[in-house]
């Protein structure tokens, strides 16, 4: 310990050739480059959270600067409104089910693409490509794949024999269906890229052994794969979660020019429509606030379990 | 090829059709996109769809230039993008540097700040950061979005170069520091070349988010010669009568860039996954 010290301090006190100038201690350098992005990541994000609480209790106009105080007003409205209970409802619906999906489908793709055939590498980079592309292109192109007049999915079930006539993918029955599709298409090759990773430094051995044991693929999958992707997986469901819970575009861009609005309306997007339609910044505030302390407790419990889960 | 396929073991087949399955569920979205906007309008509507355009005409582009401003959206989409990989790199280079190379009082707790701020999504943020930006007269302005993307794209941008920078030994600083080198010259000369290739697939992160970004530019914009891509499109659209191939046409161009990218991002995919990866 102490010649590691040594050895910094020696190559940290730099050559005595080096001119005499004005020379500050490490620690100060050190802390001189970093303050910039502090000072950033304080004033542009850290600040905005805090001020965003501090609205909250204040019924304000989001355009114009008076605001009144009203205590905890804002989130006994919310308690009472029947339209932020449906928007938290929709939310957890759309959430589970496109996390859930997005897993499901990501492993099985990532398991996939790390077997060996011809046109492996192309088709894993194909496969990222959906994540990288603008949500408004993601949603505008299903919207024409699943348009209810000339869509190309329509004219396909329906030659297929599967229905009568063309389903309204927009409609009220099915744009939650629809939403959760475009956002599986768009979010599961997060989970593909940090599944192939950890999937790459599993050693074969592990395979080789279970395949003189007799077990099936399936078995193998089970008892071998999975084991490993545990701790990989806990980040996947954790980061995917949050980012699912709070997600606007996607459902936002989906409601407009014509879908069934009230059934796709999620937590994130009552809050902007509370805000920016109504111009009730205060109660919008109040929202991100509630989501921001869900997560904050989803999270916990989260964490508990695993460590739970970690010392059995 | 029928023969070659037989020949495969039952797991070979199974392993090709599950890979033909995935190819068609991710491309096949984005050939009918190509397809669509290189076909005629009448042709856009037939039934039974043609795969391929038979007329193959280029006036949906046409459309999209003349009749609306994709080009000023465009330029406005890479004036800010690029702006904001500047300005993010500007601050978080020696931010980097400095959590890898230097020991001081609260390193460990920077680090964890920085993961904190990553988990902070748009939406929860937008509200006050709105206030904010009007309060300071910047609503309107490219350098209010340039300010929203660099407080949403630095932290996992730290992150990721501190990776990076983690990857270099320090002993090769070392020995150009005993050589003679200050510190400010072994950096210049030594460290960021070795970093570049981390640096510049930070910075296409970086870019890939500010040029897809929707609720900001949404929101801190309203003029309309100021807007960005995803926001211009996301109006075309909603005009009264979608003009499908031309809409096609501006999914195509917009992608057009993250693709052209994408090819050499590809192999950092998997490193900036590690590193905290991209938002969304």
């Amino acid at each position: 310990m102490s010649a590691l010290d040594n050895h910094e301090t020696l190559t940290g006190a730099v050559p005595r050739m080096a001119p005499a100038r004005l020379r500050l201690p490490e620690a100060v350098t050190g802390i001189l480059l970093i303050l910039p992005a502090i000072a950033l990541l304080l004033a542009l994000t850290c600040y905005p959270v805090l001020y965003g609480v501090w609205i909250s209790f204040f019924n304000k106009h989001s355009f114009f600067p008076q605001q009144t105080f009203v205590g905890l007003d804002n989130y006994l409205f919310l308690l009472r409104d029947p339209q932020f209970w449906s928007a938290v409802w929709l939310g957890c619906v759309y959430s589970v089910s496109a996390i859930v999906l997005q897993i499901v489908l990501g492993v099985g793709a990532a398991v996939l693409l790390n077997e060996i055939f011809p046109g492996r590498n192309i088709l894993r980079a194909v496969v990222i490509f959906p994540y990288v592309v603008p949500t408004v292109i993601a949603v505008i192109l299903w919207k024409w794949l699943l348009n209810s007049q000339f869509g190309l999915v329509n004219y396909l079930i329906e030659q297929a024999g599967l229905v009568d006539q063309p389903i309204s993918f927009m409609g009220k029955d099915w744009i939650m269906a629809s939403l959760i599709l475009v956002s599986v298409w768009q979010f599961f090759p997060f989970v593909v890229i940090g599944v192939l990773a950890r999937l790459q430094t599993v050693p074969g051995e592990l395979y080789e052994a279970a395949h003189v044991d007799g077990a099936n693929a399936f078995q193998r999958f089970i008892h071998v794969t999975l084991p490993q992707l545990k701790s990989v997986l806990f980040v996947i469901v954790l980061l995917r979660s949050i980012w699912m819970f709070t997600k606007f575009d996607t459902p936002w861009l989906m409601i407009q020019g014509g879908g069934a609005e009230t059934y796709i309306r999620t937590l994130p997007v009552y809050t902007y429509m509370r805000t920016f339609a109504y111009y009730e910044a205060g109660l919008g505030s109040a929202m991100a606030v509630v989501m921001f302390l869900a997560l904050a407790v989803a999270t916990a419990c989260y964490f508990r379990i695993w460590q739970r889960e970690e010392n059995l | 090829m029928n023969r070659t396929f037989s020949l495969l073991s039952p797991h070979g087949q199974a392993v090709l059709i599950a890979a033909l399955a995935l190819l068609i569920f991710t491309a096949f979205p984005f050939a009918w996109m190509i397809s669509t906007a290189f076909k005629e309008s009448r042709e856009i509507f037939v039934t039974p769809p043609t795969l391929w355009p038979r007329d193959f005409t280029t006036e949906n582009l046409a459309r999209l230039f003349e009749e609306t401003r994709f080009l000023t959206y465009f330029r406005n989409s890479l004036v800010v993008s690029l702006s904001t990989v500047a300005t993010t790199l500007l601050f978080s280079t020696p931010a980097a540097y400095s959590l890898t190379r230097f020991r001081f009082y609260g390193r460990e707790k920077v680090a964890a700040l920085i993961l904190f701020t990553y988990m902070f999504a748009p939406i929860m943020i937008i509200i006050p950061f709105y206030v904010m930006v009007r309060y300071l007269g910047l609503t309107n302005t490219h350098a209010g979005l340039v300010m929203a993307y660099t407080a949403f794209c630095l932290p996992f941008n730290l992150w990721m170069l501190r990776t990076f920078f983690q990857s270099i030994p320090v002993e090769i600083e070392e020995a150009a520091m005993m050589d003679g080198a200050s510190r400010l010259q072994a950096v210049i000369r030594v460290i960021l070349p070795l970093a570049l290739p981390g640096v510049v697939a930070t910075g296409i992160f970086t870019f890939i988010l500010a040029w897809n970004d929707y609720i900001f530019a949404r929101v801190l914009l309203s003029a309309d010669e100021l807007k960005t891509l995803p926001v211009g499109i996301a109006d075309l659209y909603n005009a009264s009568v979608v003009d499908w191939g031309m809409i096609m046409a501006a999914g195509l161009l917009v992608i057009a860039p993250v693709a052209g990218v994408f090819v050499f991002i590809q192999k950092y995919l998997v490193a900036g996954w590690g590193a905290g990866g991209v938002k969304g």
